[in-house]
This record gives C-alpha cells, structure tokens and sequence, in this order.
C-alpha cells in the first residue's frame, strides 16, 4: 500500500515499490497528480482520498 | 529501621546513575560514529520528523556520502541499537530503515521459502527473482548475515543460508517493505 500526499499534485513523483509480498518491483510515474506509467502492467493503484 | 544518611543516600544514587548511563551506550558506541556518520544520522532524525521512514542509502546519496558498505552498516548497526532515536525506529523496525530494496528483496525470497515450505532458493534463482547479478546477491546475503538476519546452514541446499525463525514470523507491515519516492527536484525519501 502506499500512500502519496497531495501536497505533491504539482509535481512529477516517481514511486519504486515493493510488491505486497513477492520479489516483483513496481515503478509508478505521476505527473501533477496523472498516472504516467505502472510498471509491470498488472499493478493495481487505488487513488483518491478521504 | 535505621535511617541512611542523605549523603550516603546521594552517593549511592549517583554510583546507580553511572552504572545506567554505562549500561545503555557502551564506550565502543559512543566511538563508533564519526562526524560525517552523526550528519547522516541527523539528516535521518529530521526527516522522519517529517512523516518518512527514509533509509539510510537514500540519506547517504542525498549528503554526498561516499557509497561504503561498511559506513552503510556502522550506520545501520547503530540505527538497530538505539530504537530510543525516534519513534519512527520503534514503529517501522530497524530492518525498514536499514536495508537497501535489493537485500529486503533477497530475504523475501528466503522467507517466502521457507513460509511456504519449499526449498531454499540457489544464488541464481533468487538474483533472477530479484533482478539484480549473482555478485550483487552474494553482497546482499553477506549484508543479511553481518545483521543477524540470516544465518549459514548447509551449503549444499540452495544459497546456503536461512531465515532467523523471528524474521520468518515478522508483522506484515514490517514485512522487508520499501516504498521509495524519488521528486523532479531530485529529493528522495521512502513513504510507508
């Protein structure tokens, strides 16, 4: 899970994740607050707020 | 009852102080970190006061600190002893902020081994899952073992080394994890 502030909406933000439990790394490009690219392709995001 | 005397009371207090102080940082502690070690150990206090649990690589890049895995362990191994740092040490573990992705990786494929009662994966089939050369493994392993987190077994069956049954049996949310955010500006800090 990872949780990204909103305080960088305006930036471009490149995320290296671990997988939930496996050896698979993600990569995950936004750009003011726009999904790039989600690398591999079936990663999972879940965005919005509360 | 006899009464102590306050002045004897004090002494005793103070040899009882002396004997606490010595116990919680030994004098091979208080050596083991240099000048540049204490910058990146305060760069690391006030960025987690900063809702991150950065790691200690990424500090090091960030300060310009020459890349030495033996200053990345002086530093880790002084991150594990004094959890009383921050509050950040005590609630993510020491492993979150003192391992680098590739060695949480590595003990991952160990411990999901192990978790899953298969055998221990070989140097190659855990470079291949991590993605990363069988050298860089072979460092990586070595790194697990210098923490206590592995230790060898066998060498004939798989890389030759298996989890510490604590590891094994760790909380989820402490489960070798890392989520690395690198900013346009070039900061980097890791998030949980």
């Amino acid at each position: 899970m990872l949780l990204v502030s909103s305080k960088f909406a305006n930036d471009k933000v490149t995320i290296d994740d671990s997988s939930p439990e496996g050896t698979t790394r993600i990569h995950v490009v936004f750009d003011k607050g726009k999904l790039v690219t989600a690398e591999p392709v079936s990663t999972v995001l879940f965005m919005g707020g509360g | 009852m006899r009464r102590v005397k306050p002045k004897l009371l004090l002494v005793i207090a103070s040899c009882v102080l002396s004997l606490f102080v010595s116990v919680g940082l030994t004098a091979d502690e208080q050596k083991q970190l240099s000048p540049q070690d204490q910058k990146v150990i305060d760069y690391l206090v006030s960025d987690w006061s900063h809702d991150t649990v950065t790691s200690v690589d990424i500090a090091m890049t960030t300060l310009k600190v020459e890349p030495s895995e033996e200053t990345r362990f002086r530093l880790g191994s002084y991150i594990k002893a004094h959890p009383e740092l921050h509050e950040v040490i005590r609630r993510w573990g020491w492993v979150t902020l003192v391992l680098t992705p590739d060695e949480k990786l590595i003990a991952r494929a160990l411990i999901n081994a192990q978790r899953d009662g298969k055998p221990s994966p070989g140097v190659g089939e855990i470079a291949k899952a991590v993605g990363i050369s069988e050298a860089q493994t072979k460092r990586g392993l070595a790194v697990l073992e210098r923490y206590e987190i592995l230790k060898q077994v066998n060498k004939t069956a798989g890389a030759g080394y298996s989890i510490l049954p604590q590891y094994v049996k760790w909380e989820p949310r402490l489960d070798f994890l890392f989520h690395k955010v690198t900013l346009d500006s070039g900061r980097q800090f890791n998030t949980n």
